[in-house]
């Protein structure tokens, strides 16, 4: 089975990939420059800054349910990859793509910051966010590695390219630096009010340091239920018991935290689905030094399972909630803010028929689109009753904004236009010899539009056309789209043990959030 | 093979008395027997709720019949328009019927009801809402505001509550704006004992974020439990939260809605009759901070 590229990013002059749980790294022109591997081996020792955060060592046993993805000692079988990135010789990958295909710890997906120093990935099943430096031309240096407590699913990074938020599949949202500081520990209790006073002289490094809206509860844990609240003999007992195992839940706390800074900034309690920044500039008169002001405030957009986008402030004030944007009827999976001067805009896809244009700001829906009826025009009327929105991807596109569209399992590409007076249009559907997973835009000082790169699961049809068709370039010219595979990709990625089926649950995850309607 | 006759029996008695209940116009109050339900549900499963897409869009008009607007049909439509011009796509479906209030007072997890009923004739300009997950025990609430309407019927007693099954945790911005509400209960709330069940609670330092959102400033939170840990961990996240202070104690007994809060509720009754301990704690929504 060979994997396709599933992610792609634009990061700086470079253009990273994910395949599998490798990112390979590309010029802006496409040349291949390097890969990185996951590691084959997580090692216990810290080693240098790559082991910045490392698991708790976890002495005896497994820690329950911390990290799916344990290195069992495997057959160290086959010596592929012997180049894994940090000196780790093989015997890992094997172990790891035993398990079954949801565990395996894919690429998840990859962020770049503004300034494009830096590369943030996530991992699937270990729930792992990896930073990487770039150092520009597409080599990766590996700087952090941190297991969050639950899987996250999308992740913002703030203007100022310092903290990343994650959200997770659990609802809540963490922010946590990029650069972890060297003195977590110092500097980790931010201004966070300690209602109990009960801090102890941090020994570890704060871990899990909460929100302003949560109580650093340091106390040790005591039975929620006493004599008077339990009634009968059997929960008496039960009481009993569950004081007797108090040491043994104490130390398995200690164990399940994760050991570096992490603030609980706002949760939803449904699967986060898609999070973005949305920024403000107001100019204000008034103010500290007099005169005029631009004040920039930086909210936090939020989506879920159950319909809702919900709009908070920004750091360090995200307990506020400004606002929802409600008007969806399926799950929402992807959030765009659009550029260009229209940041008021946001434009949302799910399960619904339609994308939605919002006035985040306000909460106002100011519009929809059809997506359904072009995805018709793809595989015909009764081939199709409903879609799942995977990328909602907004940029420059000649004088205007265009917005690129991907729906689950669908051969094409739709592009749209954002219009000066907010209302979005569809423009065209671009087929593709396979269904696109990503897409991105790379930018040209010389075209009026700039050149996409699509990653996409090639279709049986054009299997001949050699396994190296998954990653595409489109350019716009006056006659049509001209599409170009890149060549001369890095081998591998065809050394997995992974069926179709498997894949494509993993590659196609997103219609599975509908939710079940004869079900309660 | 016996049991589960009787079993059945037992659940055709109860559907028989509930059709009876629902379909005569009588006003005897239900009884609880045909109406209970395992004390706990799963806020994390998606069930079959029926919520709306967005508060504008909510039909009120069942549940507070009483206070419906009567506009003329063509007339309604200017006004319940949003400022937008709507494009081709159906922006502003169907308005529902206005009721001449909004709801004001939300009971989360109001079980079989005591608050609301205790409540209703104290504030009775105020609209009044019960939410409960379960949807026997809900049953139960709509068939006891039905018999006491009927019952008070020259009194126009009880026409100001309603009840609703929701899931509050995760749909509470769907049926209230921005600062709607003046008072939110939280009477007796599942303590959920387990350390990994903790974001089962009703109260948690993220929840308490979407109540501050839909309470108005100055607005308060009752709560009230049996369970003294419970209690502790309630007013430790409602205190940490930046958008709460606590009520003072003196102004706490003050409150008239306190007493009926800890004699009216049923679990109140209950713990009443066990002799345990009731902690009631209130708090009140801050101004947000400027931005």
């Amino acid at each position: 089975m060979v994997l396709p590229y599933h992610l792609v990013k634009v990061c700086g002059n470079a253009v990273f990939a994910a395949r599998g749980s490798d990112i390979h790294s590309f010029t802006s022109t496409l040349e291949y420059v390097s890969t990185w591997k996951y590691p084959a081996q997580q090692r216990e020792e810290s080693n240098g800054p790559s082991a910045e955060a490392q698991d708790s060592p976890a002495p005896e046993g497994p820690p329950a349910k911390r990290r799916r993805v344990e290195p069992g000692q495997g057959p160290a079988s086959n010596g592929h990859r012997a180049d894994s990135a940090n000196g780790q010789p093989k015997s890992k990958k094997a172990a790891l793509y035993d398990v079954p295909a949801n565990e395996r710890p894919f690429v998840q997906g990859l962020y770049a910051t503004t300034d494009g120093r830096h590369l943030v990935a996530i991992t699937g099943s270990d729930k792992t966010i990896w930073v990487f430096e770039h150092d520009g031309a597409g080599n990766l240096k590996q700087l952090s590695q941190r297991a969050m407590p639950k899987r996250p699913c999308s992740l913002a990074l703030t203007p100022d390219n310092r903290t990343i938020l994650s959200a997770d599949k659990f609802g809540d949202v963490y922010s946590l630096p990029l650069l972890p500081s060297t003195t977590t520990a110092a500097t980790a209790l931010s201004s966070a009010p300690t209602p109990s006073g009960s801090e102890p002289p941090l020994a570890e490094p704060k871990s899990r340091s909460e929100t302003p809206s949560t109580p650093t509860t340091t106390a040790a844990f005591k039975p929620q239920a006493d004599e008077l609240t339990v009634h009968t003999k059997r929960n008496l007992k039960a009481l009993e018991n569950q004081k007797i195992s108090l040491g043994r839940r104490a130390l398995q706390e200690q164990l399940n935290r994760p050991q570096f800074e992490l603030t609980l900034l706002l949760g939803h309690v449904s699967m986060l689905t898609a999070i973005c920044v949305g920024t403000t500039t107001t100019t204000t008169t008034e103010g500290n030094g007099g005169g005029e002001g631009r004040k920039v405030r930086e909210y936090i957009i939020t989506a879920d399972r159950d319909e809702h986008i919900r709009v908070s402030r920004g750091i360090p004030q995200a307990h506020v909630i400004e606002g929802f944007c409600l008007g969806h009827e399926d799950f929402v999976s992807r959030l765009c803010v659009a550029p260009g001067g229209k940041d008021k805009i946001l434009i949302s896809g799910g399960g619904d028929d339609y994308l939605f244009v919002w006035d985040w700001v306000r909460g106002q829906l100011l519009g929809k689109a059809g997506v359904l009826e072009h995805v018709k025009g793809v595989v015909g009327q009764e081939a199709a009753s409903k879609v799942a929105v995977t990328r909602v991807f907004a940029c420059r596109w000649e004088a205007g904004t265009g917005v690129f569209v991907v729906v689950e399992r669908i051969p094409a590409l739709f592009r749209y236009e954002l219009l000066s007076d907010n209302t979005l249009h569809h423009r065209e559907t671009i087929p593709l010899p396979g269904n696109p997973l990503d897409v991105e835009a790379i930018e040209t000082s010389s075209a009026a539009t700039p050149r996409l790169l699509v990653a996409l699961y090639p279709s049986e049809a054009t299997e001949d056309n050699s396994t190296s068709s998954s990653l595409m370039a489109l350019d716009k010219e006056e006659a049509g789209w001209r599409q170009s595979k890149v060549e001369n990709l890095p081998a591998g990625g065809s050394d997995i043990n992974i069926g179709e089926t498997e894949l494509q649950k993993i590659l196609y995850s997103t219609e599975s959030l509908r939710k079940l309607s004869d079900f309660d | 093979m016996g049991g589960d006759r009787i079993k059945k029996d037992k659940r055709q008695k109860r559907e028989d008395y509930r059709a009876a209940m629902r379909k005569e116009d009588i006003s005897e109050l239900p009884r609880k027997k045909f109406y209970r339900q395992r004390a706990h549900a799963n806020p994390f499963s998606d069930h079959q709720l029926i919520y709306p897409p967005h508060p504008d869009q909510m039909d009120w008009s069942s549940l507070y019949p009483h206070y419906v607007v009567d506009e003329p049909q063509d007339q309604q439509t200017p006004a319940a328009l949003p400022e937008t011009a709507p494009s081709d796509h159906d922006l502003a479906p169907l308005q529902p019927k206005r009721i001449s209030k909004d709801v004001e007072v939300a009971d989360i997890g109001c079980g079989f009801g005591g608050l609301l009923i205790a409540l209703a004739p104290t504030m009775p300009d105020t609209l009044i809402l019960g939410l409960e997950i379960r949807v026997s025990v809900t049953h139960f609430v709509e068939d006891r505001i039905k018999a006491l309407r009927a019952q008070n019927q020259d009194a126009r007693l009880y026409r100001n509550v309603g009840v609703l099954r929701a899931n509050t945790m995760k749909f509470l911005p769907n049926f209230f704006r921005k600062a709607q509400l003046s008072k939110v209960f939280v009477c007796f709330p599942d303590p959920h004992f387990k350390a990994r069940k903790h974001k089962q609670r009703i109260v948690s330092a993220t929840l308490n974020s979407e109540y501050a959102y839909v309470l108005r400033p100055g607005g308060i939170v009752y709560t009230i439990t049996d369970v003294p840990d419970l209690h502790e961990w309630m007013v430790q996240h409602f205190e940490a939260h930046p958008s709460f202070e606590r009520v003072p104690e003196q102004e706490q007994e003050a409150d008239p809605c306190v007493g009926i809060m800890r004699t009216e509720t049923e679990e109140g009754k209950k713990v009443e009759r066990h002799k345990g301990q009731k902690h009631v704690a209130l708090f009140r929504r801050l101004e947000d901070p400027a931005w």
